[in-house]
Order: structure tokens, then sequence, then C-alpha cells
């Protein structure tokens, strides 16, 4: 049976809307900008050396349409769902999306529900997702991902940018980043592994966190969590001044100063010490969680 | 109305970029912290009380910020500014079993949930748990730190935490009502 008996069968009798496989292209400025939004599915982006925007994939059953289209230097690429009170649960908007863009775009990509992937984009992005994990490649450009409920996963090429990035629920892994940032999660795990930063600052409320990189000369670093351990070890020589803090936890400090405690009658301990020249700052403070520090 | 959210959220972070990141106390804040908060003599007074003004100010700009962004804004005319004074976030100005958010901070924040709760309404089922689990979790975390805190009233670490943890309510409230308004405009939803 060919898809043309298929339609005119549905014509007569009714059938539900059939998911609709998508392949389109327009032509775009090699340092553009590319806007994605998508209400459920996926979104794989990559960069390649065309001056097109290719969009492939599967559009959900439900789902109105695809808008694609371009306006000067912007790209936008949206997945119209049927947006009605019963979309949750009842609806099919599951579309799978994958994207080419210029090497050199810039991109903006907001799902709800929907996975993000980005590789080989150089520009700067804004990755944004209520549910779903989001993993990227920044090559020096300036980034921002959030994430409600999701892991979160950046490797860098150690050029300086700025980095915001945070998730609600999830855990933030980042590589190889470099410049200036701040990362944090509420209830998941902060992993900073490699790189070297003038400034980083690193929050969770539960969670642990981790820093195995560099911290340059004069730069600052401040680490806190509620209720959390804090591991840090800092790649090559350290000229700061330390400020470290738990309630209710250890300290391990492998520079030589030992903590004492606050008080007498409560736990808690704290230690202030300077390293080299004492030019950068480092702070770490726990309520709950051990404080280990060291260098490689 | 999502649109006054999204300009609200903006408005909040470009307030919130431009504060400086390391604060200061000022000389003329002086009489003022000293009132507030009491703090014992301590072989190493001058960083901590350094610190406990730092606090001080710290939730008197969230504060400022809060306030800033909800309260009500004529739509045409050019937003003045409202300065927040350290007794508007603290009914009684100390630390510990005597610790009260003050009526400003706490209708700011009010207003913040009530914003939160329309986009929460927008979201899955899944995400809007997932939300309210997370802010479960910030609010277990200030109970934790209330109750040692109320053993400890002279404690730093302690008061910075909190003011961090109400912060970070605030911040999570505040960041969860623009991505969501932000993705679901983008989305048309």
């Amino acid at each position: 049976m060919n898809k043309t008996s298929i339609v005119f069968i549905c014509a007569l009798l009714g059938c539900p809307a059939m998911a609709e496989d998508i392949n389109e292209s327009l032509d775009a400025d090699a340092n553009g900008t590319v806007k994605i939004s998508n209400t459920a599915g996926s979104v794989d982006v990559t960069g390649w050396s065309k001056k097109t925007v290719e969009v492939t994939g599967t559009l959900g059953d439900d789902v109105d349409e695809l808008i694609f289209e371009r306006n000067d230097d912007k790209i936008t690429i949206k997945v119209k769902a049927q947006s009605s009170s019963g979309m949750w649960g009842r609806k099919d908007i599951s579309s799978e999306l994958s994207v080419r863009v210029p090497q050199g775009s810039s991109v903006e990509i907001a799902t709800i529900s929907a996975e993000i992937d980005v590789e080989g984009v150089h520009g700067e992005q804004e990755l944004q997702a209520i549910s779903g994990d989001i993993e990227t490649e920044m090559f020096g450009q300036d980034i921002q991902v959030e994430s409600v409920s999701g892991d979160i996963d950046i490797v860098g090429d150690n050029k300086d940018a700025e980095s915001e990035i945070g998730s609600v629920s999830g855990d933030v892994t980042v590589q190889r980043l470099a410049g200036e940032m701040s990362a944090g999660s509420v209830s998941g795990n902060v992993i900073v592994d490699e790189g070297s930063f003038a400034r980083a600052n690193i929050e969770t409320v539960s969670g642990d966190i981790v820093y195995e990189a560099a911290l340059r000369a004069g730069g600052r670093l401040d680490v806190e969590t509620v209720n959390g351990e804090v591991r840090v070890v800092f790649v090559g020589d350290v000229s700061a001044r330390f400020d470290i803090e738990t309630f209710n936890g250890d300290v391990d400090n492998c520079f030589g100063p030992q903590a004492e405690r606050t008080s007498r009658y409560a736990p808690g301990l704290e230690l202030s010490f300077t390293e080299g020249d004492g030019a950068g700052r480092v702070s770490m403070s726990t309520l709950n969680g051990d404080v280990y520090l060291c260098k490689k | 109305m999502n649109d006054d959210n999204h300009e609200a959220g903006d408005r909040l972070i470009a307030a919130a970029r431009r504060l400086p990141t390391d604060i200061s106390p000022e000389r003329d804040l002086w009489p003022d912290i000293a009132v507030a908060i009491a703090i014992p003599k301590h072989s190493r007074w001058t960083p901590m009380f350094a610190r406990a003004a730092a606090v001080v100010l710290l939730v008197g700009a969230s504060s400022s910020l809060t306030y800033l962004a909800v309260k009500d804004q004529p739509s045409e005319a050019v937003r003045p500014t409202q300065v927040v004074t350290t007794e508007m976030v603290f009914e009684r100005a100390s630390f510990g079993g005597n610790y009260r958010l003050g009526s400003g901070f706490q209708e700011a924040r009010g207003s913040l949930a009530s914003k939160l709760d329309q986009q929460l309404d927008r979201l899955s089922p899944e995400s809007r748990v997932e939300v309210e689990k997370n802010l479960q979790v910030i609010g277990d975390a200030i109970d934790e730190i209330n109750l040692v805190l109320a053993q400890e009233p002279n404690n730093v670490l302690l008061q910075e935490l909190l003011l961090s943890a109400y912060r970070e309510e605030l911040n999570l409230m505040q960041r969860i009502g623009g991505l969501a308004n932000n993705v679901m405009r983008r989305n048309d939803i």
C-alpha cells in the first residue's frame, strides 16, 4: 500500500496524524545566530564548514508545524506543538531534530522536555532546558547553560571565556574551561576538571564540589556548599590567601597549616593561611562536609 | 503578564550584574552595623566583623534587588529606585534565636513565590515536582542552619551560610521563573 492510499483511507476513516520526516536547508551567515526551540524530544546541533543551516529528523504526530526561516543573519527553527491543557501526557509532540550550522554560528536553544547536544559550534551559546541533559563543547566564546532537571556536561579547549552554568537538579561537569566561570547546582555535584581560571565561583546546596584545575596568579576561587564535601586540588603552583571553614567536618590540608577549632564548645574548624605571595584568594566553606585541599 | 515577568527577570539579572562582587563596609554604616549585630571580642575581631558587615550589606543588596524586581512598576515611566534599609531586612537585627526576616524581605520573597507558582503551572507535573523538591532542599538547609545558629548565634560562618541559602532560594525562584517563561515563550506555550 503506497502513501497515497494511506492518506486516502485516513481521509475517509479519520486517522491520527503521522510522524513527519523533515529535511530542509537554508543559506546562512557564516557567523550568524541560530535559534532553536523544541518542546519535547531532542536537539542535536553540529557545526560544519558550509554556509548553510540544515534541519533533519522527525516531528511528533501532533506537532502543528516546523517553523524554519531566515531574517538577515538570524535563522529560527521552532517546533510548534499544539498547545492545550492536555499537552502533558496526552499528545505526541516529541520531535527529534538534527541541525547542522555554520561552525562560526552562535546558538540559542530552548527546550522544555528535550535533551540538547551541541558539537563543533564555535560561537556563543545560550542553552536552556527545563527537563533534559545538556552536553556541549565550547571554543573560547561565552556560554550560558541552564537546566532545571538534567545533567550538564561541557568540554572546552582551554581558551578564555565567560561561563555561567547552572542546574537545579543535576550534576554539572566541566572540562578544560578557562577564564571566568560561575557554576552551581541546588541538588547535584559540581566537578571542574582541568582548565585555568582567573575567577571561579562554585556553589551547591546539597552536593559535592570537586575542583582540579589551575588558579591563575591573582585569581579568585570561591567554593561554598551547605551539605557536601569540598575537594580542591590545584594543578600547578598557587599563590593565594586561603580561608577555609567547615562547621561539621574535617579539614585536610596538604599545604601544611592545620585547621583549628572555632570554639571550645561547638564543632567547627577554620583555617586561614597564605601560600606563596598571597596574591590570589581562595575561600571554601561548608556546613556539613569535609574539606580536602592540595595541589598536584 | 508573561512579558512583564520576563522583563522583571531581565531587570533583576541586570541589577545583579551591576552589583560589586566584593562588598566592603563603609565607615558611615558602622553605627548601624554595631547596633544590628553584636559581635563578641575575639583575637580575630577585624576580619570577622568585616565579614559580618558584608553579610548585612549582602542581605540588603539581595533584598533591594528583589524589591526592585517585584515592586509594581508603571509600564511606561522611568523606573524609580528604592533603597532598602537594614531595618527592612531584619525586624530584630541579630542572628540566632532572635533572628526574624523583615516584612520587606518577606513581601519580596512572597511575590517571587507567587510569580513562580504561575510559571510552574505551565510545566509538566514531573518538572514541577522536581522544582518543588529542590526548593524543599533549600528550605531544609535553611532550617538546619537556623537550628545550629540558635545554639551559636554569633557564628559568622553560619550567618553567611544562612544568608547564602536565602539568596539561593531567591535566585532559584527568579531563575526558574525566568527560565520557564523564556523557554515557554520561545516554544509558544
